[in-house]
């Protein structure tokens, strides 16, 4: 019987070295079938291990390309395992292809893939284990495959390099994080490494969860004999590291490539040994795949993708112009934000889908965890399946409907929960009030297994206007949260509503708040004010030791720009006229002359006079080689910028009337053109509807159909991909498509151009701009 | 890695040709250089074949082989953390972005570079399909040769290579030879060569 966690456990060795060893090459699963006695042998010669690992490692729909069918390899497998007279693990590999957005592969169809392995195994084996991943996302995939088919251990290991990431960028911390969350029974790491090289790995699992950890080092690193790849590591050595690692608290051990029976035989001694024990702090910790926030001091939660109050985001949300969401998810990102508030709940909305969706296309972007914001429990539950990583839900309350609803789904992905102090007969007045509601929500997450780590309360701001003596009841309440072991959170902002200046309760009101031990100010990360209040409190809490995140966000400040949100930069100052600032490209004081400019002059004299003429002038030194690409960019970006703060002035153009459509075509994902032209056109004042890259032609054609757009502009880099532009065009046709059609990219020319039906081909971005400006002007 | 000598290379794709960059963008320039050096993932995967793998039983793989007792395989890639930045940084400063992926391509190819070197003297350049009239679709092959799904590189149907600071290419042992543009589909209307330059960083020749 294995005793996890308080035994040591030793796990078999390498697999694919020994059938190399018995001549056995090939489709290695398949010799489960036409192989089996040498299977067994070698499964028998690891009777030593506790567990022997089924022969299945690249056994799954998408990656097993042999002679048999999945459900036959995979029962063989497990026979011949079970001869070792051990435990029996099913061995479970990636899938080889990379899931989206790195690589083609969707997230169900990897969940698939490995439901289909639960389906078949699940009464036949002692557990699972996964192995040799290194894409977290396929993990998840995976568990959650296991889990909702079975009811078996299961075990993970990732592989990390020598850097300590995974492939896909994930630290042994946010890994830890992510697979405890998913409630797997062990994690760790094997393979690509040799014991000795794994220790800081190592090292970093075991702090990072309590979680029991497993270590399976391949034989040393590989050398390259004769063209060949031996491993060279030997027994002694390779006995002494996971001595030393079962000493540091690692409860699983074994042997990855290169390994032998022999390896194996000298390290069984330590199995049935006490699994030493580790005292692992709980902390309350976010994670996307690649970063990992602890609630810890304070962190700022961004507010901005919300669209109560917020119009333009509720189109954005309506047209699913994802691309608006992206862009404000990026500004509070270099505003300073550590964490996003995602609220896509608006009527008439299909909520759980586009919530899944803004997910999945915010993390392609930004690396910042996220705060699922809903009270739609499908929607929660899409968004937490979906999302990469461990997020925050937003939220539950005192309400026993809400807690069942939501802790389940919390309990299953390892979610954070922000539970907020009011039930079903309101937001209680005093501080005592939504202390009991705080104790309920903590004590029935408990129930239902949830840890107090991954609890936070709000305490909920009312009105300074409407409800002025709770105020103090709020932050009251904070302190006492506090003494249950939890982290807080406020959405501070609520306090100032129909006060003037309400900039300045708002700033105080959260100086306030931290004081009393608010950790997760939910706000606007582009107010200045708001970010800098959080930064000066890190510094006099002396959590921001030597003040240095302070001095750095702050090391050019002057006073001028003490309401900007980043520090102004030091050419800024060179341009003191709005047609400077376009041909300089100072992005940051274009619309702030532009509105300027509007005082003293009509939009339309600002576009002609000076935007155009100063786009005109970079375009012309660009062409003669005095200028280049990058100060172009620059320039159109101020350019954009100030039409931007222009087309607030302007009467709303007619439909598709100066609309361009943009699309990298099918196949191609090279995509640096076509920004650079997204951006020039813009900063001539066209509206462009960016289809992104990858593009299949129906989308095209359905952005015709349905924008009618002015023109069409279609990119391809390689020469693969022009067949595929031609045959976009020609869809367009067949529509009787009367934009014009704009073709571009490296290997284009003006004679590809017309045997593949394009109207125009424009050298570069400027003179896409300038065809399109003559267009209109004959229009 | 001493990056000040892949500055030529960098401003090259930025279409400076002889002229030299500004000081804001020198700046930027080695600002993304820095960063590149703390999230690059990268990772070389090759295999040595003795006998010529049936694919490149052809022209112009022939001739660029002939006389070679061996051919490398090799696919290389920065990794998907710098895919990443790039994509954030279309979104937070399109400026950089654009310096970011050019220092990224000149950077990985000087990591391949200085990785080859540990290969051995006497080899070639890399050769890519897609050179010399070589059908580009042939990068499949290496991809089944060699598996590069172990350092997270895969193949799009179309035959792109994620993530997109990848390379795959072909090198020959026992010869050395230098990269030319002969061959090359976009030699009459390259924008490279009409600055006196070529895509590869060297002076036309």
């Amino acid at each position: 019987m294995l005793r996890l966690g308080e035994k040591v456990i030793v796990l078999d060795g390498a697999t694919g070295t020994q059938l190399e060893e018995k001549g056995l090459f090939g489709c290695p699963e398949d010799f489960n079938i036409t192989a089996p006695e040498k299977i067994r042998e070698i499964h028998r010669s690891y009777a030593a291990a506790d567990i022997i690992l089924t022969n299945t490692f690249g056994l799954n729909a998408i990656k097993y390309r042999g002679e048999f069918s999945v459900k036959e390899v995979a029962l063989k497998a497990i026979e011949s395992a079970r001869s070792a007279k051990k435990s029996v693990f099913f061995n479970i590999g990636p899938t080889g292809a990379m899931l989206k957005p790195l690589g083609a592969l969707s997230f169900d169809e990897a969940y698939s893939a490995f439901a289909e392995l639960a389906e078949i195994t699940k009464d036949l084996v002692d557990g699972y284990f996964v192995e040799t991943f290194s894409d977290l996302y396929e993990a998840k995939a995976c568990v959650l495959a296991l889990k909702e088919h079975s009811k078996k251990p299961i075990y993970v290991t990732m592989t990390f390099d020598s850097s300590g990431r995974t492939l896909t960028g994930s630290t042994p911390e946010i890994v830890a994080n992510t697979l405890e969350g998913l409630g797997v029974d062990a994690l760790g790491v094997n393979c690509s490494l040799g014991p000795k090289e794994m220790e800081s790995v190592v090292k970093r699992l075991l702090a990072a969860s309590d979680v029991p950890v497993i270590v399976e080092p391949n034989r040393g690193l590989p050398v390259l004999k004769n063209g060949k790849t031996v491993y060279e590591l030997g027994v002694d050595e390779f006995d002494f590291y996971i001595g030393k690692f079962v000493e540091m608290g690692v409860g699983v051990v074994g042997g990855c490539c290169g390994t032998t029976p022999e390896f194996i035989n000298a390290i069984s001694k330590y199995s049935g040994r006490e699994v030493v024990r580790r005292a692992v702090a709980k902390k309350t910790a976010v994670n996307s795949a690649t970063k990992l926030v602890g609630i810890e001091g304070v962190k700022i939660c961004g507010e901005r993708l919300n669209p109560t109050g917020k119009k333009k985001l509720k189109e954005a949300l309506l047209n699913e112009d994802y691309d608006y969401l992206i862009d404000e998810a990026v500004k509070q990102q270099e505003a300073g934000a550590d964490i996003l508030d995602v609220n896509v709940g608006i009527p008439k909305i299909d909520e759980p889908r586009v919530m899944a969706e803004v997910l999945r296309r915010l993390q392609e972007y930004v690396d910042l965890p996220l705060q699922i914001d809903s009270s739609d429990k499908e929607a929660i539950e899409a968004g937490a399946r979906y999302y990469n990583g461990i997020p925050i839900i937003n939220s539950v309350n005192g309400e026993e409907r809400v807690m069942n609803s939501v802790f389940p789904i919390a309990k299953k992905y390892g979610a954070v929960v922000l539970g907020l102090t009011m039930d079903d007969n309101g937001v209680p007045e005093t501080a005592e009030e939504r202390f009991s509601i705080a104790k309920r929500i903590v004590e029935r997450a408990e129930s239902y297994g949830i840890p107090r780590h991954k609890i936070m309360i709000d305490t909920l701001v009312l009105t300074a206007s409407a409800e002025q003596k709770l105020v103090k009841e709020t932050v009251e309440a904070l302190r006492l949260v506090k003494t249950l072991g939890v982290k807080t959170a406020l959405g501070v902002s609520n306090v100032s509503f129909g006060l003037p200046n309400r900039g300045l309760l708002n700033k105080t009101f959260l100086a306030m708040a931290m004081t009393c031990g608010l950790n997760m100010p939910i706000l606007n990360p582009l107010d200045g004010e708001m970010t800098g209040a959080v930064r000066a409190y890190a510094v006099l809490s002396g959590e921001d030791e030597n003040s240095e995140r302070y001095i750095e966000a702050y090391k050019d400040f002057t006073p001028a720009a003490a309401n900007s949100t980043a520090a102004t930069r030091r050419e800024d100052k060179s341009a003191s006229t709005l047609y400077d600032c376009v041909k300089k490209g100072i992005k940051g004081r274009a619309a702030e002359l532009c509105e300027e400019e509007l005082q003293r002059s009509e939009p339309m004299e600002i576009v002609d006079g000076v935007l155009i003429k100063a786009l005109d002038d970079v375009g012309k030194l660009y062409e003669s080689g005095k200028l280049f690409l990058p100060q172009l960019v620059s320039s159109a970006e101020a350019a954009k910028a100030a039409f931007e703060v222009i087309g607030k002035r302007l009467p709303k153009n007619g439909d598709g009337d100066g609309l361009v459509v943009l699309a990298t075509v099918k196949g191609d994902v090279h995509d640096i053109g076509k920004n650079i032209v997204k951006v020039v056109l813009e900063s001539h004042g066209y509206s462009v509807l960016d289809l992104g890259k990858d593009v299949p032609k129906e989308k095209v054609v359905e952005a015709y159909i349905g924008h009618k757009p002015f023109a069409i502009g279609l990119s391809a880099l390689m020469t693969t991909t022009v067949i595929s532009m031609e045959e976009t065009i020609k869809a367009l046709r067949s529509v009787g498509c009367s934009s014009k059609i704009f073709v571009g990219g490296a290997v284009l020319n003006e004679e590809t151009a017309r045997e593949i039906g394009a109207d125009y081909y424009t050298k570069d971005a400027i003179e896409f701009a300038k065809v399109l400006n003559a267009l209109k002007n004959k229009d | 890695m001493n990056c000040s000598d892949i500055g030529k290379s960098i401003c090259n794709y930025l279409g400076y040709g002889k002229a030299e960059p500004d000081e804001n963008v020198r700046r930027l320039i080695s600002e993304c250089l820095a960063e590149l050096e703390k999230i690059h993932g990268f990772k070389y995967q090759y295999k040595i074949f003795d006998r010529v793998p049936a694919f490149l039983e052809k022209e112009p793989y022939s001739s660029f082989l002939n006389g070679c007792s061996a051919v490398i395989l090799c696919v290389c890639t920065l990794g998907a953390e710098v895919d990443r930045k790039i994509k954030y940084l279309e979104r937070a400063d399109m400026r950089k972005s654009l310096v970011f992926d050019a220092c990224a391509s000149a950077y990985l190819e000087r990591l391949a570079d200085e990785f080859e070197m540990s290969l051995g003297k006497n080899l070639t350049y890399r050769f890519c399909p897609g050179y010399g009239g070589s059908d580009i679709s042939d990068i499949k092959y290496i991809f089944d040769l060699l598996k590069p799904e172990k350092i997270g590189v895969t193949l799009l149907g179309s035959n792109l290579m994620l993530p997109q600071k990848s390379m795959a290419g072909i090198i020959g042992v026992g010869k050395t030879a230098k990269k030319t543009c002969d061959g090359c589909i976009n030699a009459s209307s390259c924008a490279y060569r009409k600055e006196g330059a070529t895509c590869y960083g060297s002076e036309k020749k």
